[in-house]
């Protein structure tokens, strides 16, 4: 067994009392809230991604397709038939999954450059089925969430601090997901089947399902942080929510400057990036279009040629989800 | 219908060359490089820079292209490209999505987001051809494709440097034991990839308008062509350009021109799915 405490694990509950106790230490209603909101929300998503991205080492470039599912399904459900988003919610995780299944189906035999290829263009599907079925998702236009005052069974709220609690409830429900995944039997299965997937399948691994029940589980919580990011934002369109750059890659590239598959590493890399990205856009946007972008794209190069293996790498102890035995896993 | 045929062979060839650059990258170095559309769109802001301060005809312009992007993309993949040859694929797909991404915005810190076209007396002009109609622009890129394809062939077979990047394709090891500088070979197929899809990028520029953003509506387009002609292979690759082409413009018949890009990533996934190494290549 284990030590209980270990430093990384302090560090991890020090990170969620420290976030819990924030919003009564700031102005409830101020910017610094809404990016520190911003900053666990895509800790959140990242995290998601972890599970596909890290764990199983699928780097998929596609799932703004699952945000967007998630953002859609319970605005247009809350929009044409009163259906509140806490529903709404579930229902778009739900569709996620079944789309995340229907997509594993041509995909699941697919590694490397191959997956992230055919990830990336099922997310350009979305986004052009969202672009022209009008009728349907309000085309190019977007979606507008309709507020109407503080009504929590609508999940509207007029303080930003009860989103934020919301959010970081749900960062602490996907990490705890996904810390369980990576220390549960399902686990080393996708470990094994990351390191040497023929020898995994020779062991007795059914590859297939454990990669089916990872990415399902993935597009899952990646959809419920859309619908959570379509309350907190009241707007989205077709090309912001789908984007490549926007949002696969950024939830992505979180997770890899943080440090793939490892738990903290979500966390850092948003603590790092969305901060970042805020004050570029704050201070130099308006100078200079594209400049915040511009550097960000120079950061992801950097973090790659640098530290390929991510912030967490600087982490003084050996990484416990990483170093534990790669395979060997029988039943 | 004959006619959408016509217009999807003269649209197809543009985009063969354009992922002619995009497979040679590939099967040489073994890199998928995301950020290969945004050379096109730096292709295309050289052919426009040359019109707009030399009058230059974009046709002509695309030589200069083909140059200037060589030369970048020499340097591009001595210095940053050349790290990640032997990382995972996760680092080197990052490193490129990021290089995408700087390339992309550094163009629009620099150009601003003004889309920009150039105007040259045959662009409204076409011929009657037994009944048909064939667009001037259309005809002369396509020309200007093939020109190039053939050079590029003659380039691979007959000349030293050409062999040493097949060889490297090959087998690296064995091609730096009979004398080939590998990472000489890698800078130049690299550089040669982009200019291919950066002179693409010029050529097109009579017809499509040049933006920071253009290359974002090539990206899957060209990983299209590429994958339907199996990665890597040059020829599959002019043969997919064709194909997509025809594809794009005899679709734009029957539905909506904004779902033409939907069937490209339905036979995208499907050939990715069935068949990833492309239709003509042998099992």
């Amino acid at each position: 067994m284990r030590n209980l405490l270990t430093p990384g694990r302090i560090a991890i509950v020090l990170f969620f009392v420290v976030a819990a106790l924030l919003p009564f230490f700031v102005d409830a209603r101020g910017h610094l809230l809404r990016v520190a909101a911003m900053v666990l929300l895509f800790a959140a998503v990242a995290q998601s991604w972890n599970i596909v991205g890290g764990l199983a080492n699928q780097i998929s470039l596609g799932h703004a397709a699952f945000f967007g599912i998630g953002a859609y399904t319970s605005t247009l459900l809350y929009l044409n038939l009163g259906i509140t988003p806490w529903l709404g919610m579930f229902a778009g995780g739900v569709l996620a999954m079944v789309a995340a299944a229907l997509l594993s189906l041509p995909t699941f035999r697919l590694k490397g450059h191959y997956f992230a290829l055919a990830t990336l263009a099922f997310a350009e599907v979305m986004r052009v089925i969202a672009n022209s079925w009008a009728g349907l998702t309000g085309g190019p236009v977007g979606l507008t969430v309709p507020f109407a005052g503080s009504q929590p069974w609508l999940f509207a709220f007029r303080s930003v601090a009860s989103y934020y609690w919301i959010i970081l409830a749900l960062l602490l429900a996907i990490c705890l997901v996904f810390h369980l995944m990576a220390t549960g039997a399902i686990g080393y299965r996708l470990r094994a089947v990351r390191e040497n997937e023929q020898a995994a399948e020779v062991a007795g691994v059914d590859t297939f399902r454990v990669k089916l029940i990872a990415s399902m589980v993935s597009a899952g919580l990646t959809a419920v942080c859309g619908t959570v990011f379509a309350q907190f934002t009241f707007f989205f369109d077709p090309d912001s929510i789908f984007s490549l750059s926007g949002i696969s890659v950024r939830m992505a590239m979180i997770a890899i400057i943080g440090g793939l598959g490892t738990l903290g590493g979500p966390i850092v890399g948003a603590l790092f990036l969305i901060p970042l990205e805020e004050y570029a856009n704050a201070q130099l946007s308006s100078q200079i279009a594209g400049l915040s972008q511009f550097v960000f794209g120079v950061i992801l190069v950097a973090a790659i040629l640098i530290q390929p293996r991510g912030l967490m790498a600087f982490w003084p102890k050996r990484n416990a989800t990483s170093t534990t035995q790669p395979s060997g896993d029988k039943e | 219908m004959i006619q959408a045929l016509i217009d999807g062979i003269l649209l197809g060839g543009v985009y063969g060359v354009i992922a002619t650059g995009l497979s040679l990258v590939f099967g040489v170095l073994g890199v998928v490089n995301f950020a290969q559309a945004e050379f096109l769109m730096l292709g295309m802001y050289v052919a426009w820079f040359a019109w707009h301060y030399f009058g230059l005809d974009p046709l002509l312009g695309s030589v200069l292209s083909f140059v200037i992007v060589f030369g970048l993309g020499y340097v591009v993949q001595r210095t940053l490209i050349s790290q990640v040859l032997k990382a995972p694929p996760s680092a080197q797909v990052f490193l490129t999505v990021g290089l995408m991404m700087a390339i992309e915005n550094g163009a629009l810190m620099l150009f601003g987001s003004d889309f920009r076209s150039v105007n040259v007396p045959y662009q409204m002009a076409g011929f009657r051809v037994m009944g048909l109609f064939v667009s001037a622009p259309y005809f002369y890129a396509f020309i200007a494709a093939v020109v190039l394809s053939i050079l590029l062939w003659l380039f691979l077979e007959r000349t030293w440097t050409g062999r040493a990047i097949r060889a490297v394709a090959q087998d690296a090891m064995a091609a730096t034991l009979n004398g080939v500088d590998t990472n000489r070979t890698y800078g130049i197929a690299f550089g040669l990839g982009v200019a291919l899809t950066a002179f693409g990028g010029a050529v097109i520029l009579p017809y499509i308008t040049v933006s920071p953003t253009v290359g974002q509506q090539f990206v899957v387009l060209m990983f299209t062509v590429v994958v339907l002609g199996g990665l890597g292979s040059v020829t599959g690759a002019l043969v997919g350009g064709v194909v997509v082409g025809i594809v794009q413009s005899v679709s734009a018949l029957f539905f909506p021109i904004q779902l033409q890009n939907f069937f490209l990533f339905i036979i995208f996934i499907a050939v990715l799915a069935l068949r990833p190494q492309g239709l003509i290549k042998g099992a």
